[in-house]
């Protein structure tokens, strides 16, 4: 095991990642901008180091910076989070050659699935299904509007090292495909730096279904039943829940199946997510994989009883699962609400500032993931995202009840928050019968 | 108000009981060379990145010096570099203490032979000698073993009749072996001068550092000089310089674009486009390019597309302008410059900067440019667009080092058999104190001079103003032709109503009576050509206009390449001799 881990990364789930640490007993080196001196992952670390201004590009994405803090405080892993350096497989390299566990896949994994074209060939021939689309990658408009034509409108023209949107356009005819495949590959050449682009068709009214996996380096892969994560606004989740209304025990077991095929056929090992859509006919489409923990990796953590974070841990450090499939009853319903510093009122613009004063619930079945306290000063530089409100009831009814108490009872004073718009999702009468899609913000808010 | 400071239980204190279970992990340490300090902004970079970046690096773009390998990698093709003269030894004509145990130290520590390794390569499949010197043996100095090989190796390339590309990179000359190192100064030069002679192609490319003896000898006699961004070249060192006269010295002073500015070298070349820029200058300066194989049948099928817009008998029912109306198109804003010609008229052009002496005028453009398979050196008065432009432009007023600059081109052109293509668009020369300083008139008169004698087709092409001397400094030709609305004066039309008029403002009269148009000097036999323009020439008609010109020019270079070199000179003479 690990004597001490390195977290090059900051906010929650900087703290998520030294608690699980502190509880395993291994000592903890948090990085931090000069922005985040005061941070609670800043302070909570056993040892701190600062890598520079507050800007990323100079600090919590400076990797001879973080790699230097780890050679010099002895540490012998690092742990990415998410975002960041989490999917960065050059990174994964330099640890390699320094001589540090990166606490994730191999960085050939991770540009095996990062690489939307590749992956999608792999998950083929692992015979997981996909949604059909151009098998070469496109770069001129011209050609992919034929291709298009092939596939049958509406289609999704997604840029292969997009993320988050970012390089992803609709076109439901010939007559708007070419200015959308031209605003796509625009901003994936100014966003990533490269002008290759997929075609595929657009599942509509689909759900966002993801399946936990984990896996470790001696082959095995368990996975943890999914997440419905289709209450997103503008390609960013927002609520996340497990198990999905959607899902039969039959059709579970089948897309549990498929995430773990996805996993074994590129010999993953560390914690992963299989992305599906699933559209109203209950076919699935394997979308993508996550080569990293995940935002609402809680949700999982609380249906399964298993803690993902020190599991990662652990078989980063060479140990074998600690669980087996046959381990894995998902009890219950869990759901998770993204707090953030933004003002819906206004295009949800960030909202950094103060916080004078907060109050986080607590009671049965109740778990608040946050880096925020009393008199914390969020800075403008980063995500906006300040705490994660996760549930756990009997039913789902029951956890909608809690979150919706647990909401109640939350307190962040000095900064705008999204508290009161998640109640009124929560309050919808299509939420609560279960009816989500990831059109659902849209098509019911208008945004 | 953040009071976390110092509160929180530290892991070490929860776990006290819990043994060390991690003995044998190693330790994480960076592997040497993995990181790479920044010469230029001093941020750590990654060795890989910064290779994959043409040992560039990735964040300020300063450039890293690169051993003698891999820049033979980053110019000859893959196995075809051959070292020349490997037995060469030092004779520690100084019997300096030491002196030989440090050559054999370097020697094996560089794997080299000497601070340059000289010999014959491929560059895209145009045999070449290359030459680069290496500053991490004793700061790339010349002593006898560098001067030597040097000098071979441009003996041997006048030999076998090849270009020389050099790379420099040097402190100087070699203090260790004294007056010995000095005489390589000389040495080496005169081999250059045999090589040259012989109508040969030198390219040094200078980078980080070039100074001392090697600048002042070998490093500045190419035909053409480029250097690499940010290298510093100069003769003494800016620290002496600095120590010398007390002063701090400008930003960017001795860096290679400082050079540029100052009219000293060619221009400032990129890693990445390296390779194909020495590979378009070996092409440019090979032997059968010359003016006289023009038609030749491996030449023929490169020839333009000539497409025979002469049939439209467009202008004949045009209302004549008058003289005046043309006085002010050949002044208009819309009217294209000299680099929109040379855009539409020719391919590739590779713009040349400097007179080799005071500054590079932006007032002339000058450069080699391909029309079809033939190479041809074209130089112009240019004009700005705006006022920013204007101010380094001159408003196409051309300076003494302008003309000189343009003399500079003729005579490599006139080198190597290369026809030359002048625009011609100028109010007049640069009018002001320092144009006088350095002698605005010696240098239009060297031009007129000098141009009756240059042995190679010249053509000059009058596309705008004409004005007076500043005009001819660039049309002393074996033909000009003039664009339908340009003017060709002894001043300007205000000028002249000044002098004989006393009155400026009857300029518009004394446009009439001046003859300053393309068909009045027709008439006048002061030009072989007008240009027809249907419509005042512009960005959207030029493609047209061009066409015409690229028939004409393809026509020009037919007759001459049937002619000898003295021949052009001769019928040069007469055609002002007539006048």
């Amino acid at each position: 095991m690990f004597r001490k881990i390195l977290i090059a990364n900051r906010g929650e789930i900087a703290v998520r990642i030294i608690r699980a640490c502190r509880e395993i007993g291994i000592a903890t080196v948090a990085v931090y901008s000069e922005a985040d001196r005061e941070a609670l992952h800043t302070q909570l670390a056993d040892e701190a180091v600062c890598i520079g201004p507050a800007a990323a590009t100079d600090s919590y994405l400076n990797m001879e910076q973080i790699l230097s803090a780890c050679i010099a405080t002895k540490a012998d892993a690092i742990h990415p989070g998410f975002g960041f350096l989490s999917e960065n497989s050059r990174f994964v390299e330099m640890c390699e050659k320094c001589n540090i566990t990166f606490i994730g896949p191999t960085a050939e994994m991770m540009d095996k699935m990062g690489n939307k074209s590749q992956a999608r060939l792999t998950m083929i021939e692992a015979g997981v299904p996909v949604v059909p689309g151009t098998k070469e990658p496109v770069y001129d408009a011209k050609r992919g509007a034929a291709m298009a034509e092939d596939i049958g409108y509406p289609v999704m023209i997604k840029a292969s090292s997009g993320g988050g949107g970012k390089g992803m356009r609709i076109a439901f005819g010939p007559d708007d495909f070419e200015e959308n495949f031209q605003v796509a590959q625009l901003e994936s050449v100014r966003g990533f730096g490269d002008n290759t682009m997929y075609i595929e068709k657009y599942v509509q009214e689909p759900r966002h279904i993801e399946f936990q996996i984990m896996a470790d380096k001696f082959g095995n892969v368990v996975q943890f039943g999914e997440r419905d994560c289709s209450i997103q606004r503008n390609h960013q989740k927002m609520i996340e829940e497990s198990p999905s209304v959607a899902l039969t025990p039959e059709l579970r077991r089948q897309m549990g199946d498929a995430a773990v095929r996805a996993a074994k056929a590129v010999h993953y090992e560390s914690a992963g997510t299989i992305e599906f859509l699933l559209d109203k006919e209950k076919n699935f489409y394997f979308m993508e994989m996550n080569t990293r923990i995940q935002v609402e990796h809680p949700v999982t953590e609380m249906v399964s009883g298993v803690d993902l974070m020190k599991e990662m841990i652990r078989v980063a450090a060479g140990e074998p699962l600690s669980v087996k499939q046959e381990d894995i009853h998902l009890q219950g319903h869990a759901m998770e609400c993204r707090i953030n510093a933004e003002d819906p009122a206004h295009h949800f613009r960030p909202c950094p500032g103060v916080i004078e004063a907060i109050h986080l619930p607590g009671g049965n079945g109740v778990r608040i993931d946050t880096a925020a306290y009393n008199g914390y000063e969020i800075p403008p530089f980063y995500d906006s995202m300040i705490a994660k409100v996760i549930v756990h009831g009997r039913t789902r009814q029951e956890a909608i009840d809690k979150m919706r108490s647990t909401l109640g009872e939350l307190i962040i004073d000095g900064v705008t928050t999204n508290v009161d718009f998640q109640y009124e999702i929560l309050d919808n009468e299509d939420f609560q019968a279960g009816e989500i899609t990831t059109d659902f913000i849209p098509m019911h808010f208008n945004l | 108000m953040a009071k976390l400071k110092h509160m929180f239980k530290k892991t070490a204190v929860l776990f006290r009981d819990r043994e060390d279970r991690n003995q044998e992990k190693k330790e994480p340490s960076a592997p040497e060379g993995l990181w790479l300090k920044c010469p230029k902004c001093g941020e750590v970079v990654y060795r890989d990145d910064v290779k994959a970046h043409g040992y560039v690096c990735p964040k300020c773009e300063g450039y890293f010096r690169i051993g003698t390998r891999t820049r033979i990698r980053m110019v000859a093709d893959t196995g075809t570099f051959q070292e020349w003269f490997t037995d060469l030894e030092t004779e520690n004509p100084l019997e300096y203490p030491g002196y030989e145990e440090r050559i054999a130290d370097l020697q094996e520590k560089t794997k080299l032979h000497e601070a340059v390794t000289v010999g014959k390569c491929m560059v895209n499949g145009l045999e070449t000698v290359l030459g680069v010197c290496d500053a991490r043996f004793l700061m790339g100095s010349m002593g006898y073993v560098v001067g030597e090989k040097i000098t071979r190796a441009f003996e041997r390339a006048t030999e076998e009749k090849l270009p020389v590309v050099l790379f420099t990179s040097s402190g100087g000359a070699r203090m260790q072996e004294g007056i010995v190192s000095l005489m390589q100064m000389a040495k080496t030069s005169a081999a250059i001068r045999k090589h040259s002679e012989a109508g040969l192609f030198y390219l040094p490319v200078l980078t980080d550092p070039t100074t001392g003896g090697v600048t002042a000898s070998f490093a500045m006699l190419g035909d053409v000089i480029l250097a690499e961004p940010g290298a510093l070249i100069g003769f003494a060192g800016p620290r002496v310089i600095a120590q010398t006269i007390g002063q701090k010295l400008p930003e960017g002073f001795q860096r290679a674009e400082f050079l540029v500015e100052k009219g000293i070298i060619d221009g400032v070349v990129k890693r990445q486009e390296l390779k194909e820029t020495v590979w378009k200058l070996l092409n440019i300066h090979q032997d059968a390019l010359q003016y006289i194989h023009y038609g030749d049948t491996q030449n023929v099928e490169n020839l333009p597309e000539i497409r025979n817009s002469r049939g439209k008998a467009a202008g004949c029912d045009k209302k004549e302008l008058t003289a005046w109306e043309r006085v002010e198109i050949s002044r208009s804003k819309e009217r294209p410059t000299t680099l929109s010609y040379v855009q539409q008229v020719f391919d590739d052009f590779l713009e040349l900067h400097g007179d080799r002496s005071f500054r590079d005028d932006g007032a002339v453009i000058g450069g080699i440019a391909m029309f079809g398979g033939q190479p041809v050196t074209v130089i112009g008065q240019q004009k700005g667009k705006n006022v920013k432009e204007n101010i380094y432009r001159n408003f196409g007023m051309a300076s003494p080092e302008g003309y000189r600059k343009a003399l500079r081109l003729m005579k490599q052109a006139e080198k190597f058999g290369r026809p030359v293509v002048t625009f011609v668009d100028t109010p007049g020369a640069a009018c002001g104190i320092e144009a006088e300083e350095r002698g605005q008139g010696e240098a239009i008169a060297r031009n007129l001079l000098e141009m009756s004698g240059i042995q190679t087709p010249m053509v000059s092409i009058l596309i705008g103003e004409g004005g007076s001397g500043g005009a001819l400094g660039l049309a002393v030709t074996d033909e000009v032709w003039m664009m339908e609305n340009a003017t060709y004066s002894i001043l300007s039309p205000e000028g002249f109503a000044s002098i004989l008029w006393k009155d400026g403002k009857r300029a518009k009269e004394a446009s009439e009576v001046m003859k300053i148009t393309a068909k009045d000097l027709k008439k006048l036999q002061i030009i072989e050509k007008v240009i027809r323009e249907p419509e005042p020439a512009n960005e959207e008609n030029l493609p047209e206009i061009a066409e015409e010109i690229r028939e004409d020019l393809d026509g020009f270079l037919r007759k001459s390449c049937q002619k000898t070199r003295e021949q052009i000179v001769e019928e040069r003479y007469e055609r002002f001799r007539r006048m």
